[in-house]
């Protein structure tokens, strides 16, 4: 299969930008979002939606880690 | 360091220094100059010691100089043996043309290791090249700055893909491409890290690896590398600020 090239790519980033917001708006509750995660889903390669979900997971869980919600364990001396 | 280890310097200093000691004997107790046949007065002794003090220091200058003149010599040396092995490649250009790193001697290079099914960050570095690239030409004056663009997904990327690839980027992106062997070289040479990911239903993967941004000067050497967090305003400062300071080995 080939590339997709730069419309495409623009395309498939548009959709995956859209269905994104629509999850910010919802507080991520993807049913609310299921017309714009079709959209997406057949705007992008399946291996560029498995990657850019991975993505959204890892920005999410940044935003926690640095908004402080992860407490370090009291226990760092045993390891 | 050389006069250090010359002791006949030292003794001489020492014996300068014990006759500029001695207690001088002028007349009424003044230090303006002795008699004329008597001791030597306070300043033709600060006198004599200052020139002997100046001509040690510029006997120790040349020294320097000389071994520093050395020290570079010996660099410009191993420059040039380097250029020639250092950073060497043997892939073939997204128009058919077999090219090797000699190919680009005598021009500045950016150069970049992606794949065209790069879901985002291959594009945004290779905007970000093609915008480094297009300033730089802006300059008047200043030598033209090849960007290359070499796949880590020979496999896929072959060379009409590189090809279609590229011209979406900026006209002198010229891609590189080759065997899986040829690949495996040029990603040894310049250190980068590639590893495809497991394959879906469609025969897709997503090939993970290191994102840099390398500058080769005219000589092809590797000169510095800039990450994905450089911006296309830092990376066109730094690259200006090379060329200013480069000197050929070659030369």
């Amino acid at each position: 299969m080939t590339a997709p090239s730069m419309k495409e790519r623009q395309v498939c980033w548009g959709a995956r930008d859209d269905y994104w917001k629509c999850l910010d708006e919802n507080t991520d509750d993807a049913s609310k979002c299921k017309k714009f995660r079709s959209i997406f889903e057949s705007s992008c390669p399946q291996q560029w939606i498995k990657y850019f979900d991975k993505r959204r997971d890892y920005l999410k869980f940044k935003e926690k880690f640095e908004a402080g919600q992860f407490e370090p364990s009291e226990r760092t001396a045993t390891s | 360091m050389w006069p250090l280890r010359a002791l006949g310097p030292w003794r001489l200093a020492l014996a300068h220094l014990r006759w500029a000691a001695r207690p001088y004997s002028g007349s009424q107790g003044t230090g303006s100059g002795g008699g004329p046949l008597g001791a030597p007065g306070l300043r033709t002794r600060l006198l004599v010691t200052g020139l002997f003090g100046t001509g040690l220091a510029a006997a120790w200058l040349w020294a320097r100089a000389k071994k520093e003149q050395r020290q570079q010599r010996r660099r410009m040396e191993a420059l040039r043996s380097a250029a020639v092995g250092q950073g060497d490649f043997h892939l073939v250009d997204h128009t058919g043309r077999p090219r090797c790193k000699a190919d680009f001697a005598g021009q500045w290079v950016l150069l970049y290791f992606g794949f065209t099914h790069c879901p985002d960050i291959c594009p945004e570095e290779l905007e970000k090249l093609a915008g480094v690239v297009r300033r730089l030409d802006a300059e008047p004056g200043q030598p033209a700055v090849q960007p290359l663009f070499v796949t880590v997904d020979p496999e896929r990327d072959d060379v009409a893909a590189m090809g279609r690839y590229v011209r979406e980027f900026h006209p002198r992106l010229l891609g590189l491409t080759g065997t899986a062997e040829q690949v495996s070289e040029a990603g040894r040479a310049y250190r980068v890290y590639y590893s495809a990911g497991p394959r879906d239903e469609d025969q897709d993967y997503i090939v993970d690896h290191s994102i840099i941004i390398y500058l080769l000067n005219p000589d092809g050497l590797f000169t510095d590398y800039y990450s994905r967090s450089k911006t296309e305003e830092q990376i066109t400062a730094s690259v200006r600020r090379h060329m200013a300071r480069f000197r050929s080995a070659f030369s």
